[in-house]
């Protein structure tokens, strides 16, 4: 197999792969063998029949937990990525087109925002509110300011390009070459953003958890299994390894599922002679 | 391609152009805006609790004139804005206020745990940074494997904290049974006595750290090796440690300092995961429990210092970078 090859398997692979492991996270409840919650053993049973990953501190069935244990994260993450992901992009189209003391403004209030880590955030919010309100917030704060210096460089690089000009000759409204003319040209750079934003949703949350301000026992989720069964690591090592790998699987495939929709955003720039190229791409 | 575009936006804060000494002031005035905003936020996610310092110190089956007297003598009664003037007050001058939980002043608690959460923060950041510029050094000179180090550096960062810890305490103290899975110290031990339970947190809090500086530092390190005077040595056969030592290097000092300003934050933060994970007596740990008990003067306290801590570390890393930074004015 020619590298050409290994590269186009490796960037379709990636994204089958990402969608699998997602939908397993959102949905695998369904296919858990037994109740999650329910004790089905000793504790820290090694792997036997009917009880493939053992069980865990309380006797659990650790197969079935891990199926169902994704998705309360993973929903918790999504909301907290699309949020940022929109606020991001508003304040970037806005700072991006009118340019001047709004974009200055904009980029200033969100630079700020950059200063402090993500997790810092939501540690200082949870103190109050529900922790998925905290994780919002944090991925929010951490999050939007990155989406906004991207889109707003884009936006102010597309402002020149021909189809933006034909659009303002058309006397088309603002609103509207935004969201109809921009907006489009810019989804590929959105998609990959928001997959970005979701990995460190992702990483929040799974932060919050595994302190126990998260999900509250006995609920299955990855990182409060993590938290749940590391003392019993040398007795079924299972039980801390399964979440480890589902949780550290997801956020591995998300991230590079981004990336790759980057470089095919940049590779399409290339082709498409758009002037809103600034880097171009490797070959 | 170098990195995702989003990335050295967090590397380049200061304007190309900018005058250093103006540029100074300014993330000085920063620096001061930031840490009042955050002790803002700190206190009013405190005050959204139900429930006050007077409902929880009064004792059990206390009237409410009690509660209500003892509220009047705490100054709970005050308006919200002069409240938080003085517990600011306080706090600048040194007063970090006494525990709810144990009534003991929270300026010793965290004087007693200093020590333990310095040690394993300096010892993820000593072996952070090294490998952090080795694996930038790795992908950004890579020609062919360029890909593939990409995807290892943009999947070794997207990894949670927590994940890389339970792998670290899978292999190294469930598998190969070398190090205990918790780092709980002995009393009056200090934390250096012991580096076998240093060992996973100093590793866990590390790699994080040395992936995400790595995916950071790489697209400088793949930039300076494109500039004029490299490819020159590179044509003159100069070898390639010399390159390195003084044509690449240098330029790589001030992105190298605000990386490890800005990751030594994000330490500081994964520190309260890492330390609660392995039961480590430190400052993060501190923090965590005493969000779970609602300690609030300790969470207070912890979370503005914390916070300070970050924030003068970036100041002090925009201040070396600007003073380290080589003329690059050909690059913008």
């Amino acid at each position: 197999m020619n590298r050409r090859a290994a590269v186009r398997l490796a960037s379709l692979s990636v994204p089958l792969l990402a969608a699998g492991v997602l939908a397993v996270a959102l949905f695998g409840q369904g296919w858990a063998p037994n109740s999650p919650t329910a004790p089905l053993g000793a504790p820290w049973q090694g792997p036997s029949p009917g009880l493939p990953l053992g069980t865990d501190a309380l006797g659990r069935d650790v197969w079935s937990r891990v199926l169902a244990g994704g998705g309360g994260l993973l929903g918790v993450s999504m909301t907290a990525a699309v949020c940022a992901c929109v606020i991001g992009t508003v304040g970037g189209l806005v700072a991006g087109w009118f340019g001047g003391l709004t974009s200055r403004s904009l980029t200033a209030a969100a630079d700020l925002l950059l200063a402090l880590p993500s997790l810092l955030f939501a540690l200082v919010v949870a103190v109050a509110l529900p922790w998925y309100t905290a994780v919002i917030i944090a991925t929010v704060c951490g999050g939007a300011p990155l989406t906004l210096r991207v889109v707003r460089d884009a936006v102010r690089a597309a402002r020149t390009s021909g189809y933006v000009e034909a659009a303002l000759l058309r006397g088309e409204a603002t609103a509207s070459i935004l969201g109809r003319e921009v907006l489009p040209a810019m989804r590929g750079l959105v998609t990959a953003d928001l997959g970005l934003r979701l990995v460190v949703a992702l990483q929040v949350a799974s932060a919050l958890s595994v302190l126990g301000l998260g999900a509250a026992p006995p609920a299955p989720d990855w990182a409060l299994m993590l938290r749940e069964n590391m003392t019993g690591v040398a007795i079924n090592p299972w039980a801390v390894a399964a979440p480890a790998v589902a949780l550290g699987i997801t956020t591995v495939l998300l991230a590079l599922l981004a990336q790759i929709c980057l470089t095919a955003d940049r590779t399409s720039r290339v082709r498409d002679h758009d002037p809103a190229l600034k880097e171009p791409a490797d070959g | 391609m170098s990195r995702p575009r989003t990335v050295p936006a967090v590397v380049h804060l200061r304007a190309p152009g900018t005058a250093a000494g103006a540029s100074f002031l300014f993330a000085l005035a920063r620096t001061v805006f930031l840490l009042a905003l955050v002790s803002v936020v700190v206190f009013t996610s405190t005050e959204l609790l139900p429930g006050d310092a007077a409902d929880l110190r009064a004792t059990p089956g206390a009237d409410q004139d009690q509660v209500r007297a003892l509220r009047d003598e705490l100054g709970l009664n005050a308006a919200p804005w002069r409240r938080y003037l003085d517990w600011a007050a306080a706090l600048l001058t040194g007063d970090l206020g006494t525990s709810l939980v144990n009534g003991r002043p929270v300026a010793d608690a965290l004087a007693q745990r200093l020590p333990a959460t310095l040690t394993v923060v300096g010892g993820a950041l000593a072996v952070a940074a090294p490998t952090s510029v080795a694996l930038a050094w790795w992908a950004g000179g890579s020609g062919r494997a360029k890909r593939v180090s990409t995807a290892l550096l943009t999947g070794g960062a997207a990894l949670p904290t927590a994940v890389t810890a339970a792998i670290l305490v899978t292999v190294f103290s469930g598998a190969l049974g070398l190090v205990p899975p918790v780092s709980l110290l002995p009393p009056g031990a200090e934390p250096w006595q012991h580096p076998e339970l240093l060992f996973l947190p100093v590793m866990a809090l590390a790699l994080p750290t040395a992936f995400y500086g790595a995916s950071l530092l790489a697209g400088a390190v793949s930039d300076t090796m494109c500039l004029p005077h490299v490819a020159d040595a590179r044509r003159r056969g100069v070898p390639p440690w010399r390159i390195a030592a003084t044509d690449v290097l240098p330029f790589l000092l001030a992105p190298f300092t605000r990386v490890t300003a800005v990751t030594g934050g994000g330490l500081i933060a994964a520190a309260a995961l890492v330390e609660t994970l392995f039961g480590y007596p430190g400052i993060g740990s501190l923090l965590v429990s005493s969000i779970a008990s609602r300690d609030l003067p300790v969470v207070q306290a912890t979370a503005v210092l914390a916070a300070a801590v970050v924030l003068i570390g970036l100041l002090a890393g925009d201040l070396v970078a600007a003073l380290t930074e080589p003329r690059r004015r050909w690059l913008a």
